[in-house]
């Protein structure tokens, strides 16, 4: 396994010429010959999260600022999270010409889109912030933990990423799975509410849920202006490694067998 | 010294019959506690071997799904093998499918780059092919315009170009021989065979007869997975087209 994971690292680097002309297809193509170009990375995730800081502050009673605020600090790393695992799930179904004609680590595609998501992630966070403290955030030295938190929420993403990379190739049916469970487990994540605010019947779903120490991470520093606590620290820290154990562990195992599949 | 042995090569494919399997279908499977052989295998190269050394240039015939393009993309590692032992020594340049790896809303530009970065090279080194690459394709005025507008022709000369523009130690080829007007064929075949030359070992498929006699120096016939038969152009080609295994 050790020695697996070394020669994985170490293909990857060989090939990083690869890796970063993938990342940087990524980013520019989407918006190839529109008129706003990379800036709808931007907007589009700001007026989503305008809309909903309206309709939900209105709807719980809140103070629109503080909700904005609040919402954003969430948004940031749940939007990550869940377009890293959505996107990973196709990475090998999309590249299958490729994979199909020439020799690549595979790795490299699921790496790819973490990459360039966590590229657009941190410049719409990076907009984000300035709203924020427009809007009167408090600016605190706890934002300089805001790379951590990437840090570790990338690693946590990469790994489920990874699992749902291969998984999709073996149950094509997951690709849509993957999709209505990111939507279940958007409403089961403390990111509209408060993390003790869901009583009840389904408050157990929210104490099983990893996604849930990561919000935190970024809530912390960008809403209480503190940093999170070194349990939730702890917490991260444990998914993540977990979740790039689980994530290598099959991706190595079913490697070989990809192409043969796709 | 380049040089590739296969020993006991073997690759199986898993041929589902009526579609891949769901997710339901593998749990509903799972607790019937019995599999359903929803598959078979089916063996596209069966237990061969063979060892190229240096300066052997070694065509591959055989009909349809005799499993040679499948054994090339075992030698290129697209493909691991089920069963056996594959050794490479040397750098191999894959030019199975030329092209692949481009993206039509790139430039012509972009995709050097891209293409190249995939086909193995480095940065620097397609910087320094980059203009040889684009004069070689003619595409001056064009290679700032995105691939997908590039006609047919247009479109194999720069994937061509940039395949051929390094000298590999071992060079594999799979019936690629490019498109493009008289002109650019002549200039091609030139380069091809400047390649073939400088090569240590060409390892082609092509049911090209006349061309594999023109090229190789040593021919192996594959059948239904296997190797079947092995040895000087003349003698392998001529059977093979008889049908006749033993001469």
């Amino acid at each position: 396994m050790i020695k697996n994971i070394t020669s994985f690292f170490n293909e990857l680097w060989i090939h990083n010429t690869v890796l970063r002309q993938l990342i940087s297809q990524q980013l520019i193509l989407r918006y190839r010959r529109t008129a706003l170009g990379y800036l709808w990375t931007l907007i589009n995730p700001l007026v989503m999260m305008s809309i909903m800081a309206v309709v939900f502050s209105t709807l719980f009673k809140a103070d629109l600022k503080t909700f904005a605020v609040f919402l954003f600090a969430g948004m940031i790393p749940w939007n990550f999270f869940s377009s890293v695992v959505t996107q990973s799930g196709t990475s090998f179904i999309n590249n299958e010409g490729l994979i199909k004609k020439i020799y690549l680590p595979k790795g490299i595609f699921p790496l790819s889109i973490a990459f360039s998501l966590l590229i657009d992630s941190a410049l719409s966070f990076l907009a984000l912030f300035v709203i924020i403290l427009v809007i009167g955030g408090s600016l605190s030295w706890a934002v300089l933990f805001i790379p951590v938190a990437y840090l570790l929420l990338f690693f946590f993403a990469l790994g489920i990423g990874l699992i749902m990379s291969v998984a999709t190739v073996f149950f094509r049916d997951l690709q849509h799975v993957i999709l209505i469970a990111m939507q279940a487990l958007f409403f089961l994540t403390p990111i509209l509410y408060k993390p003790d605010s869901l009583v009840g019947k389904v408050a157990w779903l929210v104490d099983l849920n990893p996604v849930v120490p990561f919000i935190e991470l970024f809530r912390a520093p960008l809403f209480q202006a503190s940093l999170p606590s070194l349990n939730v620290i702890l917490l991260a820290v444990l998914f993540s490694i977990s979740a790039m154990f689980v994530g290598l562990f099959i991706f190595l195992r079913q490697e070989k067998q990809i192409v043969f599949r796709l | 010294m380049s040089n590739i042995r296969v020993e006991n090569l073997s690759i199986k494919f898993r041929i589902y019959h009526d579609r891949s399997p769901s997710l339901k279908d593998y749990f509903a499977n799972l607790f019937k506690g019995q599999r359903q052989a929803a598959y078979s295998d089916f063996w596209a190269v069966k237990d061969v071997s063979f060892e190229i050394k240096a300066g052997d240039r070694v065509g591959i015939v055989g009909h349809n799904g005799a499993g040679k393009s499948t054994l090339l993309k075992a030698l290129c590692r697209v493909y691991e093998s089920s069963d056996g032992l594959i050794t490479v020594d040397g750098r191999i340049a894959p030019l199975l499918e030329i092209g692949a790896g481009f993206h039509p809303e790139f430039t012509g530009r972009e995709n050097i780059y891209l293409n190249g970065a995939i086909l193995g090279y480095t940065k620097e080194q397609l910087r320094a092919i980059e203009p040889e690459v684009i004069a070689f394709a003619e595409l001056e005025e064009f290679i700032d315009t995105a691939v997908k507008y590039y006609s047919t022709g247009m479109y194999m000369r720069l994937a061509f170009s940039l395949a051929t523009a390094m000298h590999p130690d071992i060079l594999v080829l799979d019936e690629i021989f490019a498109g493009g007007d008289a002109a650019f064929m002549e200039k091609a075949k030139a380069r091809m065979h400047d390649l073939i030359d400088k090569a240590d070992i060409m390892i082609m498929v092509s049911h090209d007869h006349r061309l594999v006699m023109s090229l190789c120096n040593r021919v192996i016939w594959m059948d239904h997975g296997k190797l079947v038969a092995d040895g000087s152009p003349e003698d392998i080609v001529d059977r093979y087209l008889a049908g006749k295994v033993n001469g």
